[in-house]
């Protein structure tokens, strides 16, 4: 403190922290109390393990709803999938899934009428299926690679940017992502029918099950693990029927995400060191005008 | 002291007489106008010049006397001074020349009666151009006469340019004086443009009301006010000379036109040159609806719209079939329209051009709306995929929480789209290029149009016959340097300070050099110049 050595000769009034006043103290001046201010970590929380682990659970059960679309997609390229089978599937579950929202969601509060979620769809159904021929023909004189290439691109943005602190309803950009994804995908199915049972799907995984995962979460606290889990191992045990090195891959990417990762969070929160105190943080701001000019 | 006198080079040779002109008021020099020959009566000298006076508001006096004649000075001495008391003025000039001899013999008389020689004034004449002052319009004519006095040149070139009236008479006028000025062979052409000027009006009236296109210049060129100012007047000359070239060229067409049936040889070529057209554009949607270039078309909507453009040009082929019997008709009537000008020719020709490319017009349109709307739609779906949209309020792009169904059809109506752009954006990049040829052809007629309009005819004209009427200065050179003789000096007009001057010296000059074989060089050599 330069400014405090200078001035202590034997200042007659004591220095007070005002501005209104006129003192004979120079504007830089601080006395010893300065440092009794300080303050250290006041905004560090210390996480428990298990609860982290249970929030990283979300990020797992998201890349294993990427790699059950995934899989569903490789089956129905290959055929081995009737579009039929899988639509009623889709049927069956979306129905479950809409009994269980409604019953997990509280009464008086909703937002929406049956009937408006009727006609969102009516509206998912029609547009799909007169879509999809067009769809269809989309990406013929596309190669398969740049399809592919823009596929994964947009799924691991959908990755990336899916609101995980406060899954409510999908984020637009990480949904559209995935819906960008799906289409692309769709439109190299063989058939017209193919093509629609996969954007159904598609939507069914990326749009829908965010939603009653999210319901289960705040209604239902205890359920939410077993979900995430049964969506983990459905995914790799899907992968693994496919491409068994791929399903280890994912295994082995799941279990960092979810125990690895969060022991290595609690672990490093030890080593935060921060400080507060009664002073301005300096900023450095770079006069990009001068390099501009 | 010294004395300056203007001299005007067209009275060299005049015979004897009175100088009229006017001393430069708080200067030491003198303007001389012209010569008043000998046989005349003095009361109608000084009448003449009160009247002039009156007319011009210009304060024309005697200066002196000039002679000019083999007889010998000493006879007309007496003479001299008799006049000199009656035409009574502080100061009297006494010029005389010899025939054969340069320079002039100066003699200022005080009003006292004793002269005044050499010793006392140093005289410098400087000789000036009458008709190049006069034309040259270096003279300030909105200016007021207290900015006159000025400058010295400023006062010699209002002094001139004021005293027109003076220049008005002729040798070929029957009055009581004879001067000798500018003007005095006969003033120039005045009695075409006297014609013109009368003959103008109604002719133009009648053409105005023919062809209004140019109704505009018509009224610049014959409105009833005179030019007041230089730049008009060369406006006015410019668009009236365009116009006559324009019509000549125009009729020249039409002669060539209508000779050895050269309209139906034109209309013979037209037709086919038409169909060649539509059939070499069927081949190239043929080429762009297969694969062009290797580019990644969606087949689907390239067969759309190559059928539907196809479907087009068979129309426009069917169109071209009616039309071809009267063509040829068509081509006459429209070539008359030549007589009204080179420039309505080519107008009428840029329309033909249009109007036989109106299938490219067309697909430049739907290419460009369709292209257009599949690039607005895609920048507002763009902003719905970041969940993003564009506040119209606020002017910005604001988040924005859309539903499920919203951002469902958004995406799917974004990946569509997104897929089909480049087919669009080739084939609306073929017809803009096709559209871009036509629109160059039509873009050079009308620029050939807009040359012919407004190329400054009239000032190039100027330019090589009379340079002086553009002149922007004036420069002195020494015409004639004798010790104890007053100093000659020649006032010329130059065009600008950069171009060089080409007085018929330089160009004697040159002629020499090359018949010398010296060297020549395009740059002017410095010359002794002074403004």
């Amino acid at each position: 403190m330069g400014a405090d050595s200078d001035a202590g000769e034997t200042p007659a009034v004591p220095w007070r922290k005002v501005l209104y006043e006129r003192q004979p103290f120079p504007d830089n001046y601080v006395d010893r109390r300065f440092l009794e201010e300080l303050r250290r970590n006041i905004r560090v929380r210390q996480y428990s393990y298990w609860s982290v682990v249970r929030e990283a659970g979300l990020v797992s059960q998201q890349l294993s709803c990427v790699a059950l679309f995934l899989t569903l997609w490789s089956y129905m390229e290959q055929g081995n999938v009737a579009p039929s089978t899988l639509l009623c599937t889709g049927l069956g579950c979306s129905v479950l899934g809409y009994a269980l929202y409604e019953a997990l969601g509280g009464e008086g509060c909703r937002e929406r009428t049956r009937c408006a979620d009727l006609q969102s769809a009516a509206v998912f159904m029609a547009f799909t299926f007169g879509f999809s021929p067009v769809l269809k023909t989309l990406t013929e004189s596309v190669s398969t690679d740049t399809v592919y290439a823009m596929s994964a691109g947009m799924l691991t943005a959908h990755l990336v940017f899916f609101p995980y602190t406060q899954p409510s309803l999908p984020g637009s950009l990480s949904l559209n992502a995935a819906l960008f994804a799906s289409v692309c995908l769709a439109s190299r199915l063989p058939g017209t029918l193919h093509t629609f049972a996969m954007l159904s799907c598609g939507l069914l995984i990326f749009a829908l099950w965010p939603c009653l995962l999210q319901r289960l979460r705040r209604a239902a606290q205890w359920t939410f693990p077993w979900a995430a889990g049964t969506v983990c191992v459905c995914g790799v045990g899907g992968v693994w029927t496919l491409w068994p090195v791929g399903a280890v891959l994912l295994f082995l990417a799941l279990i960092v995400l979810t125990l690895v990762c969060p022991l290595l969070l609690v672990r490093l929160q030890r080593h935060k060191d921060n400080i507060h105190g009664p002073w301005d943080e300096a900023e450095i701001r770079e006069d990009l005008s001068r390099f501009l000019s | 002291m010294v004395l300056k006198i203007f001299f005007p080079r067209c009275c060299n040779m005049a015979d004897s007489g009175l100088l009229v002109g006017r001393w430069i008021p708080g200067q030491d020099s003198a303007v001389v106008l012209a010569v008043i020959h000998y046989p005349f009566i003095p009361g109608q000298v000084k009448k003449y010049l009160s009247e002039l006076h009156s007319q011009t508001q210009v304060d024309l006096t005697i200066l002196g006397s000039w002679s000019f004649s083999k007889d010998s000075q000493k006879d007309m001495d007496e003479f001299l001074k008799d006049l000199s008391t009656i035409f009574s003025h502080s100061r009297w000039l006494q010029l005389s020349r010899e025939p054969g001899k340069k320079g002039f013999a100066c003699e200022v008389v005080h009003k006292n009666g004793h002269a005044a020689g050499d010793e006392e004034h140093e005289i410098i004449f400087v000789h000036y151009d009458q008709r190049k002052v006069m034309l040259s319009q270096l003279h300030p004519v909105q200016e007021n006469g207290a900015d006159v006095k000025s400058s010295e040149l400023r006062a010699v070139f209002h002094t001139v340019s004021q005293s027109e009236p003076l220049f008005l008479f002729d040798k070929y006028d029957d009055g009581p004086l004879k001067l000798t000025h500018w003007q005095s062979d006969g003033r120039e052409a005045s009695i075409l443009v006297e014609l013109i000027k009368q003959a103008s009006v109604p002719v133009c009236m009648l053409l105005t009301l023919l062809v209004g296109y140019r109704t505009e210049q018509f009224q610049t060129v014959f409105s009833t006010s005179k030019a007041t100012t230089h730049m008009e007047f060369m406006r006015k000359a410019n668009i009236f000379v365009s116009f006559f070239v324009d019509t000549a060229l125009g009729l020249l067409l039409i002669s060539w036109l209508y000779r050895e049936n050269r309209i139906s040889y034109l209309a013979n070529t037209l037709v086919p040159a038409a169909d060649h057209v539509a059939k070499e554009l069927q081949n190239l949607l043929e080429w762009l609806m297969g694969a062009p270039a290797g580019l990644k078309m969606n087949r689907a909507l390239d067969e759309v719209l190559g059928k539907f453009f196809l479907y087009h040009i068979h129309l426009w082929i069917s169109y071209i079939r009616l039309m071809s019997p009267f063509i040829e008709m068509i081509l006459w009537y429209v070539g008359l329209s030549a007589c009204l000008g080179l420039t309505f020719a080519l107008s009428v020709l840029s329309d033909i051009v249009a109007l036989l490319t109106f299938h490219i017009y067309c697909f430049y349109v739907y290419g460009a709306r369709l292209y257009c709307l599949k690039i607005y739609g895609l920048s507002s779906l763009w902003r719905l995929f970041r969940g993003k949209k564009w506040n119209v309020l606020r002017q910005r792009v604001d988040s924005c929480s859309y539903d499920l169904d919203q951002l469902f059809l958004g995406t799917l109506l974004f990946t569509i789209l997104l897929f089909l752009l480049p087919t669009t954006a080739l084939y609306y990049l073929v017809f803009t290029l096709l559209r871009l040829v036509v629109v160059t052809f039509q873009g050079l007629i009308h620029l050939s149009v807009d040359f012919i309009n407004s190329f400054p005819l009239f000032a190039l004209g100027l330019r090589i016959c009379r340079p002086y009427r553009l002149a922007e200065g004036v420069k002195f050179c020494v015409l004639h340097e004798e010790p104890g003789a007053p100093l000659h000096l020649l006032m010329e007009c130059y065009r600008t300070e950069t171009s060089s001057c080409s007085s018929r010296d330089s160009w004697l000059t040159l002629v020499k050099k090359l018949f010398v074989g010296e060297l020549i060089y395009p740059w002017r050599q410095k010359s002794t110049k002074t403004d």
